[in-house]
């Protein structure tokens, strides 16, 4: 084992980076605009929803109307107040998502709904208000106030907090997943480029073992893999204010463990691949299953019992986990779940490492 | 001094198709050899099987005192592929000193010693990216010589190259000789081979004769080696 053959392969792998400013670009600048943008989206779906209400009680509700619209306005929800002739209009024109009814009932008032209904999310929320309206009105001629304030509720966060949103749950995740997409990605096809181009038979009829080539391999893209974790850190930190309860370091210990899996696996299924698009096809077969299942948008807890069973031979899902542990709930790496997922991320990387080296004997055929 | 290589019996099949049947010959120290003939003939497995990155479906290889394949000979042979296996985006330097620092060789005297010789030190911290095929072409017979390796396999070192160029490398290659390097090269040019010591003549896997130029050409009763070439072959079959 020869600390400077291993050297020399990093050394190799960061100049070629270095040429390189198209990779650079898609290494560094594309997850901190995938990143901004998911933060950005989450933050804003709830808001843009266009909402009527028409009151035919003939004042009556107009109260409590009145303070809700101050609530809903908040929430990002613009509401108007029009006829029900204009509101049939304009929600069948598409100019309001929906609109709520208020008419005079035996007792108090009923509420009808128009919604727009081809996007259910908006629908889903307009119902929502809907029901308060009805709760508002059903318990209100005494009570103006829209709903119970929340300040007014007793509320204990275990972790998180108040301000706490989606991307707060999501931004962990995204650091490992990018890691582990780069690295796959550049490894795969960069030893690809090594068996086509001659080079590795070159490498491989020197005196470098395996090891060294591996471990030069890993400590190459590592290097990038870690630079790329701390930017997104800074960034989802910093500019989306994700709250962040972490170790930096024990972070970063992470990201290596999914690098060093990831360099593996690309330097294995190089092998299967003759030219770079068939490298590339590696990515819905690799990447994307683990986008969906690993955790990283919906939790395993909620899929069906076969998937959460696929979901656990999948490294991210552990990586995901250990992220959210340490970034969220400020856990440490001897605390129960983040111990046994950084182990089961050795497992992974141990067993790529093995089966990677397998395909890198220096004889062949 | 025993022989730098020696070979017995070595037959290698890749799948149903026999690349090479049963060749045996030895090599002197400090000279060049050429393994002469047509594409498909079975050189370049020859010289992958002495590389060791080919096993042998039967038969020996020898290198330098030691069984193929063996850690220990690996510092000290040099190889130069067919295709010109380089990193077109590092320079002429960094290939070279890339290959060099595999070898344990960390001087950057010999890096540059390398490249001026291949007659690239102006164009040294050029990417190879931007380099014609002769000039790729001297940046990998670079890698394969900065480590002054005892036993140099080239394949088809001079294809691409202009004949001034040429010139300068059979003058090298006879200089490396006198230093006691021995060199196995293959060639399917004719006249080039005329200045090698020795040639294996080698067609369909098979090695048709081995000798001197001159013991060829007197052996096949031909003025010139193509047409030895062409008696041996039709001998063969």
């Amino acid at each position: 084992m020869s600390a400077a053959r291993t050297w020399a392969v990093t050394l190799r792998i960061v100049r070629q980076f270095r040429r390189d400013p198209r990779t650079l670009v898609l290494l560094f600048a594309v997850p901190i605009v995938v990143i901004l943008l998911v933060g950005y989206l989450l933050r804003t779906s709830s808001g843009g929803i266009k909402l009527g209400f028409v009151e035919e009680t003939g004042g009556a509700a107009a109260p409590a109307l009145g303070a809700l619209g101050q609530t809903l306005s908040e929430a990002g929800v613009t509401s108007y107040h029009l006829s029900r002739a204009e509101a049939e209009e304009q929600v069948e024109g598409g100019e309001l998502d929906g609109a709520i009814i208020v008419s005079p009932a035996d007792q108090g008032a009923a509420i009808s709904i128009l919604l727009e209904g081809s996007n259910p999310q908006r629908s889903k929320a307009i119902l929502r208000i809907a029901r308060q309206v009805s709760l508002v009105l059903s318990t209100s001629s005494a009570l103006p106030q829209a709903l119970p304030e929340e300040s007014d509720l007793s509320v204990t966060y275990y972790y998180g907090g108040p301000d706490f949103d989606t991307i707060d749950f999501q931004a962990p995740p995204l650091i490992g997943f990018f890691a582990f997409f780069f690295v796959f990605l550049l490894t795969t096809v960069s030893f690809l480029r090594e068996r086509t181009a001659g080079t590795l038979e070159r490498l491989m009829v020197t005196p470098t073992t395996r090891a060294e080539l591996v471990l030069g391999y890993v400590a190459g893209f590592g290097i990038f893999a870690v630079l790329q974790a701390m930017v997104i850190l800074l960034v989802t930190v910093f500019v989306l204010q994700v709250e962040y309860a972490g170790n930096l370091a024990l972070v970063l210990l992470l990201v290596v463990a999914v690098t060093v899996g990831a360099a593996n696996l690309g330097i294995f299924l190089s092998t299967f691949a003759r030219t770079e698009l068939q490298a590339v096809q590696f990515i819905p077969i690799v990447i994307v299953p683990q986008g969906l299942l690993s955790g990283v948008i919906w939790s395993i807890d909620t899929f069906p019992r076969w998937l959460q069973g696929v979901a656990h031979v999948l490294p991210l899902t552990y990586s995901n986990e250990a992220l959210r542990d340490v970034m969220i709930r400020g856990r440490g790496l001897l605390d129960e779940g983040v111990g046994l997922n950084f182990l089961a991320l050795v497992g992974f990387a141990a067993f790529f490492v093995v089966i990677a080296s397998m395909t890198l004997r220096r004889q062949v055929g | 001094m025993g022989p730098a290589v020696s070979v017995e019996g070595l037959s290698k099949r890749f799948g149903r198709v026999e690349a090479l049947h049963d060749v045996s010959f030895t090599v002197a120290p400090g000279q060049t050899y050429g393994l002469l003939g047509p594409g498909g003939c079975g050189k370049t497995t020859l010289i992958r099987l002495l590389l060791g990155v080919l096993r042998p479906s039967a038969g020996r290889a020898v290198v330098l005192g030691r069984p193929v394949p063996s850690p220990a000979t690996a510092a000290v042979i040099g190889y130069m592929p067919q295709l010109p296996a380089l990193y077109l985006e590092l320079t002429a330097r960094e290939n070279v000193s890339f290959f060099a620092s595999l070898y344990g060789v960390h001087s950057r005297r010999a890096v540059d010693e390398t490249l001026a010789l291949v007659e690239l030190a102006d164009r040294a911290d050029s990417p190879v990216s931007t380099f014609s095929g002769g000039m790729r072409q001297r940046v990998s017979l670079a890698c394969a010589l900065v480590h002054r390796p005892r036993l140099l396999l080239l394949d088809e070192p001079t294809v691409g190259i202009d004949p001034r160029l040429r010139v300068a490398f059979w003058t090298y290659f006879q200089r490396l000789n006198d230093e006691g390097v021995t060199i196995i090269l293959s060639s399917h040019v004719m006249d080039e081979a005329e200045r090698c010591r020795r040639l294996i003549l080698l067609r369909d896997g098979r090695l048709l004769a081995e000798g001197s130029p001159a013991e060829l050409r007197s052996q096949a009763a031909t003025s010139t080696l193509e047409e030895a070439f062409l008696a041996f072959a039709g001998n063969g079959t």
